[in-house]
């Protein structure tokens, strides 16, 4: 036992017995099983589980619970229809990103956010304190609930098996309800991976009663034996991230870095009448912005890792926030912030790794091959 | 050959509190990392190896070597110049991880102050020793 506040998931008896377990946002989580090479080629070749009941999950409800999502969140919600999902950010007043997650609209007047897991505590106290002029109820049922992510291309097929429902009904960033292995379960599909997949839910399982989620978890791993399914940590999870563009809170975002110089415009619906982070945005975007989130793969070797610098003819431009070994590209990949002028695809940069200036080049995200990996591969 | 837990701790050699070992190949010294620091490591994927003919005194840092995870500096257990290091290492990191003690070796070195850098170093039961209060904590 690491820490006698560490907190647990219901399959904590698992992942102790078959992985390697360390302290993550307070919980005692795998970091992998058999390594993080093997589980995150399995993500990407045909498919793993992960635990990720470690993050957060709060309903919004109420006759103002769209008007209220609107006003705290950047991503236009009354666009989501039940039984959909988007990903969104929720800025501070100064456009500093609090915190990033996909959020579900399960019905008309019902809503489920999922923050990261080290912000679970800051987010429901900021939604809490935002929602006191609203008619709209804020609960965090974190505790009441499972979260596994099933992800990579024979997701699909593989928890057909033991579903009661189609499917393939439910089409990218839309969710819903089926029975995995008898057991209720709201299933999405999505991720954070990049591949195709699905995040299931199992309800009304607490830690005193982690039957429920010990069942689904064993179902799904018993369904996908014929492809080899594996079971997966944080450590995969974190590279797979990476090396589909995804930021990493704490790491790549955080409240002093902006929804826009994160990249995140997409997310970021400046035509809203309001919500909150609006107006330090609107100017940002008029004025310009000074540094942008990029990817750098390396042309040389080497790793990049958080708050190396990046260099380009003498002169300091900016820094990396992740970086790794990419098991699919067999080379260094980061996430940076570099002035903006520096910041166009096919630029070469270079990355201060011990005092030696490694070549690098600015790429797109995701870092691989979109025609044969991630969910638009062409199979 | 000793073993404590999953651990090979082959007789023969010399070990520093950092998990690397060394053999005597007649006036040279070659050394790399232990079953132990590979293990704690996991998955190896990137060495970098000290230039050769630098020179560098017992316990300084020679090079590291990166998981996917972590990155570690190599300690150069004994003083002396570097005369050769594993190219093999540039394409296959892994070797490691596979044969620490084998073809995972990192560098060779021309001691400059052997008898008394050794007298720094553990012998097999006392780095066996040293593992199992590490384990302990």
């Amino acid at each position: 036992m690491l820490s006698e506040l560490a907190r647990k998931t219901h399959l904590y008896e698992f992942h102790s017995q078959r992985g390697r377990v360390v302290l993550f946002a307070g919980f005692e989580m795998p970091m992998w099983y058999k390594g993080i090479i093997p589980e995150h080629m399995a993500v990407r070749n045909t498919m793993g589980i992960f635990d990720v009941t470690h993050m957060g999950r709060v309903l919004i409800t109420g006759p103002e619970a769209e008007f209220f999502m609107n006003y705290v969140t950047t991503n236009d919600v009354a666009a989501l229809v039940p039984l959909s999902a988007h990903y969104s950010t929720m800025c501070n007043e100064r456009g500093g990103i609090k915190d990033d997650f996909i959020l579900y609209r399960l019905e008309r007047e019902k809503f489920l956010i999922v923050p990261n897991a080290i912000n679970r505590t800051k987010d429901f106290e900021w939604l809490v304190d935002q929602s006191r002029a609203f008619n709209v109820k804020a609960e965090d049922v974190s505790d009441n609930v499972a979260m596994f992510a099933v992800q990579g291309p024979k997701a699909e097929q593989t928890l057909q098996k033991i579903s009661s429902e189609d499917l393939s009904k439910i089409e990218r960033f839309k969710c819903g309800w089926t029975k995995l292995a008898e057991v209720d379960v709201f299933v999405s599909r999505t991720g954070y991976t990049g591949e195709d997949g699905f995040e299931l839910f199992v309800w009304n399982t607490p830690l005193s009663r982690p039957g429920n989620a010990i069942k689904v978890w064993n179902a799904v791993l018993e369904a996908g034996q014929d492809v080899g399914i594996k079971p997966c940590g944080l450590g995969a999870r974190d590279t797979l991230r990476l090396e589909a563009g995804m930021c990493l809170y704490g790491n790549d975002i955080d409240e002093n870095i902006t929804s826009l110089e994160a990249g995140l415009s997409f997310v970021v619906k400046l035509k809203k009448e309001r919500f909150i982070g609006k107006d330090a945005l609107l100017k940002q975007k008029s004025e310009g912005l000074t540094r942008r989130r990029v990817g750098v793969r390396m042309l040389e070797k080497g790793i990049p890792r958080p708050q190396h610098e990046v260099w380009k003819n003498g002169e300091k431009i900016g820094h990396v926030t992740s970086g790794t070994f990419s098991p699919i590209l067999k080379r260094g990949i980061a996430m940076a912030y570099v002035s903006t002028e520096h910041a166009a695809e096919g630029e070469i940069v270079e990355v201060k790794i011990r005092d030696k200036l490694i070549k690098g080049e600015i790429v797109k995200f995701p870092f691989y091959d979109v025609t044969q990996y991630g969910f638009r591969r062409k199979t | 050959m000793m073993r404590i837990q999953d651990y090979e701790i082959p007789d023969e050699l010399y070990y520093s509190k950092e998990h690397e070992w060394v053999r005597i190949e007649g006036e040279y010294a070659v050394v790399g990392i232990t079953d132990y620091a590979q293990k704690a490591l996991h998955e190896i994927v990137y060495v970098e190896t000290p230039p050769i003919g630098s020179k560098l005194k017992q316990m300084e840092s020679m090079g590291v070597v990166e998981s996917v995870k972590a990155v570690s500096d190599i300690f150069i257990p004994v003083s002396g110049e570097i005369v050769e290091v594993n190219e093999n290492l540039a394409e296959s990191p892994e070797l490691l991880n596979k044969d620490p003690y084998g073809a995972g070796w990192i560098a060779k070195i021309r001691p400059t102050n052997l008898k008394t850098d050794l007298k720094n170093l553990m012998n097999a039961p006392q780095y066996a020793e040293h593992i199992r209060r590490l384990e302990e904590k």
